[in-house]
Order: C-alpha cells, then structure tokens, then sequence
C-alpha cells in the first residue's frame, strides 16, 4: 500500500498554496498499487480509501504499514521521517536543502523555481504548476521503492 | 567599515533637549552613516522647516549624513528600536533624546567592536551627579543591589551583563521585546540582557561620557500608569527566573515539531511552550506570552531569517538552542 499526502496546509488567504502538486490526478492514475490517501477533510478526494483528519498515532501506525509514500512539503513527510519510513517529496518553491529529509527522494525541478524568501508565509508565493516535476518523472523514481 | 545607524525615539522634547542631542550626533568625531529620528510624540508637530531643526538637517546634508524623520506608531520606543534594528545596518547607536553624548563617544565605542561583541557603552550622567567610578559589576543578578555600572565613571573597560540607556549594538541579532507596554520599563537591560544570553560580550568603556539631561516634563516613558510599569517589571522578573533554563517556543508547524522533537533531547534544561502538545510536551504559547512579552525572539523562522540560513531546519534549531 501506497500513502499519498497531496496537500499541504490551506493558506490563510485562501490561495492555492504554491507547494501544492498540479498533477496528482494523472499521478494517481499511473500507480498500480493500492492507495491511501491522507489528509483533511473538506481536501479534494483523490483516491477511493481517503482517511481525513488522522489522529497522529493513528497516522503513524499507517505509515508503519505502509510500502512507501507520495507527498508533497508538508507536516507528513516529517512525521514518515520520524518513522524512519522513506518514500517521495515533490518539490517546487521550498528547498529541500532546508525543509527536506536526505533519507527521503526529494524531486524538484530546478532550484530557480525556489522562492526567494524561504521564511515567509507562502501566501506571498504565486502556485506554478510549472515548478513540479511531471508524474512520469514520480513514477521512475518510486518503482524502486516497490 | 561598519556601517552604523544612529536612533533616536523622541517624545515631548522638541523644544528642549533634542536639538541638543542632534547637535551632539552631527559633532561626533566619527560620523554616523544615517540618523533615523522616531517621533512618538502625541501631537506630532513638523519640525523639520523649523529654524533650529532645519539648520541641523542641512548641515547633516552638508556632512553627507543621512537622515530620516518617522512619525512613529505611539507604541514606544521599544517598537522603534525595533525598527531601527532591522534596518540593514552593522550597528545601531541608539541615543535618547535628552542624552547629550560627548563628541568622542562613538569612535571611542567603535574602537570595542569585534566579532565576539554585542553592546557597547560608556558612562551616562545624570545631573546633578557624582562623576566618580561605583565599582558595580554589570552583572544581572545583582540589579537590585548595585547601581549601573554606567551611573558612574567607568575606568577601565568592563565586561558586564548589561547595559542601559544609551550603547552601541550588533543590529539584527536580539529583538527588543515588543511585549513590553508602551513606557518599555527595562527594554535596554532586557535586550542587552539577551545578547549576553546569546554568547556576545557587553563592553562597559572608559573616554565615552554621555550627559543625561533628564527632565521631569515629557520623556519617551512618560505615563502615569503605574500598572504599565508592573507588567513590564512582572516580564522582566519572569525572565530573569527563567535564566538558567533553555527557553523553546514552539510558535512554528506541525512538521517544525516533528523536526524539533530530535533536537530537544540534547537541550540543557529545556522549558518548552509548543503549539502542539501531543507532537512536543510542554505549556501553552499563550503562557509563554504572559510571562515574556513578545515570543519574536524565539521564531524559528524570524531566526533562519535573520541569518539568512541555507542548511536544514534541524541545524537551525540546533543553533538555536545548542
């Protein structure tokens, strides 16, 4: 079983948060394992089995169990971190150098994409689809997890 | 060269002591590279076209010294101070309104400038004084029984625990507390406190008098709230108690925990306020804040910030609190 942790927290402005992944639908369709998706509720359902609003035991149970994960930078891939879980980060305008885990595949594109202030509150930080790696590029990168 | 900014907070002294302090700063023998003048008055007048002013602001015009004149938010001088902290400058000399510094006191400060140095300041007297050395420590346990070392003559350079009133300081490094009420009672020990804490060393200097001409009318503190004073004494003594423990605010995400959680065992003596209990045990922010003002200081993210960090978060809250 596969987690997917798609989105990273709401922005108080209401904007899409720019470290969100674009593609996840076509992702999702490329991966033939069973898929978990996690998150909160009122986020966009993915996958079929979507369990929202996850006690923080109870999440890290699930990342015990689970082969490896998908997630973009956000809380999750701290806490699989924590469990000594590795699995797949997708990067846009945050740096991994700073906010990622070298246990984990971190993809970002390019590092020009990276905002410029990295302290800031990501309202400020316009979403650029074009910032992420494509899911054919995801895909290569996690057969070796399986 | 250090480029340093010379700050002044000023409140009901136009037309008493702050034309006296301006002369003082455009006479020094090492000129200051921009003087930002706070103006928290009240009733704000615009002085600038003003005879006396005037003259000043264009000899400063005529000496290539840049000048800056805010209307300030009437919150106190700490915010000020503030302000002036982060405006991209090496060092700040901060200067009250109705200090009067001699004309060598910031070459004389600047001579004490090094890596390993915070705040640097020479003697401040009020008048009428006694000009005569007091042997006070400047250490800060002993704030209640000693006078400030500044107070007096100061003969020999003094390593001390902090400082007040006027000094030249590392800008960009500590946070005045901006939880401090508006008469800011403490905010100059608390902040050169602080940059004691973080391993910079306070220099007391001898050959930089500075003449305190205080004034019982007007002053930057001025405030007949008595329970303005409590609430800022009441941080103070809170964190002084808390100066042998290791201070961690948690005001930071989910995931910022998680990365803490690996730092923490290796913390001396942590008193740890979190956002998340269940991630990272400790009180609540809230606490944090009504026992210490402003929680700025302790942003995880103000700090990479501040250094303009490249490593990982982990280092950053090892360097934090390692």
């Amino acid at each position: 079983m596969i987690i997917i942790a798609p989105f990273a927290q709401k922005l108080s402005s209401g904007k899409e948060n720019p470290k969100n992944y674009p593609y996840w639908k076509k992702l999702v369709d490329l991966i033939e394992q069973p898929i978990v998706q996690v998150g909160r509720s009122g986020e966009h359902q993915l996958v079929h089995d979507f369990k929202a609003d996850l006690s923080i035991p109870d999440l890290r149970q699930l990342i015990r169990e689970c082969t490896t994960w998908i997630g973009v930078d956000s809380f999750f891939q701290h806490l699989a971190w924590d469990e000594e879980k590795p699995g797949i980060v997708l990067w846009s305008v945050s740096d991994p150098l700073i906010f990622g885990h070298p246990e984990n595949v971190n993809l970002l594109k390019h590092r020009d994409y990276l905002a410029p202030n990295q302290f800031l509150h990501w309202d400020y930080t316009k979403h650029n689809p074009e910032a992420f790696v494509e899911p054919q590029e995801v895909i290569k990168h996690l057969t070796k997890f399986l | 060269m250090h480029k340093i900014l010379c700050s002044i907070s000023t409140r009901g002294r136009y037309d008493s002591t702050l034309p006296l302090a301006l002369q003082a700063i455009i006479n020094q023998t090492r000129q200051v590279d921009k003087l930002v003048i706070f103006d928290d008055n009240d009733d704000p007048r615009d002085v600038r076209g003003e005879l006396i002013y005037s003259h000043f602001f264009k000899i400063m015009d005529e000496k290539g010294i840049p000048w800056e004149w805010q209307f300030a938010g009437k919150k106190g001088q700490h915010h000020n101070h503030q302000i002036a902290n982060r405006m991209g400058f090496d060092w700040v000399w901060r200067i009250d309104d109705d200090a009067i510094p001699e004309p060598n006191v910031l070459e004389t400060l600047c001579k004490y400038i090094s890596h390993d140095v915070g705040a640097i300041g020479g003697s401040v007297f009020t008048m009428p004084c006694d000009t005569k050395p007091n042997n006070a420590s400047g250490k800060i346990d002993l704030i209640d029984q000693e006078p400030n070392i500044q107070w007096g003559q100061i003969v020999a350079p003094q390593l001390v625990e902090h400082l007040h009133c006027t000094f030249l300081y590392r800008a960009g490094f500590h946070d005045f507390n901006t939880g401090l009420s508006r008469v800011a009672h403490r905010e100059e020990t608390l902040f050169t406190y602080g940059l004691h804490q973080k391993g910079y060393k306070i220099w007391a200097v001898p050959n930089a008098v500075t003449w305190h001409m205080k004034n019982p009318q007007g002053g930057i503190r001025s405030e007949t709230n008595q329970a303005l004073y409590e609430h800022d004494e009441r941080i103070f003594r809170n964190i002084l108690a808390a100066k042998d423990k290791t201070i961690v605010v948690l005001n930071c995400g989910m995931g910022d925990h998680v990365v803490f959680s690996h730092v923490l065992p290796k913390i001396k003596n942590p008193w740890v306020f979190t956002c998340y209990p269940d991630l990272v045990a400790g009180e609540s922010i809230a606490k944090a804040e009504s026992l210490f003002g402003s929680l700025e200081q302790y942003s995880v993210y103000a700090w990479m910030d501040k250094h303009k960090w490249k490593d990982s978060l982990q280092s950053a809250f090892e360097r934090m609190y390692l």
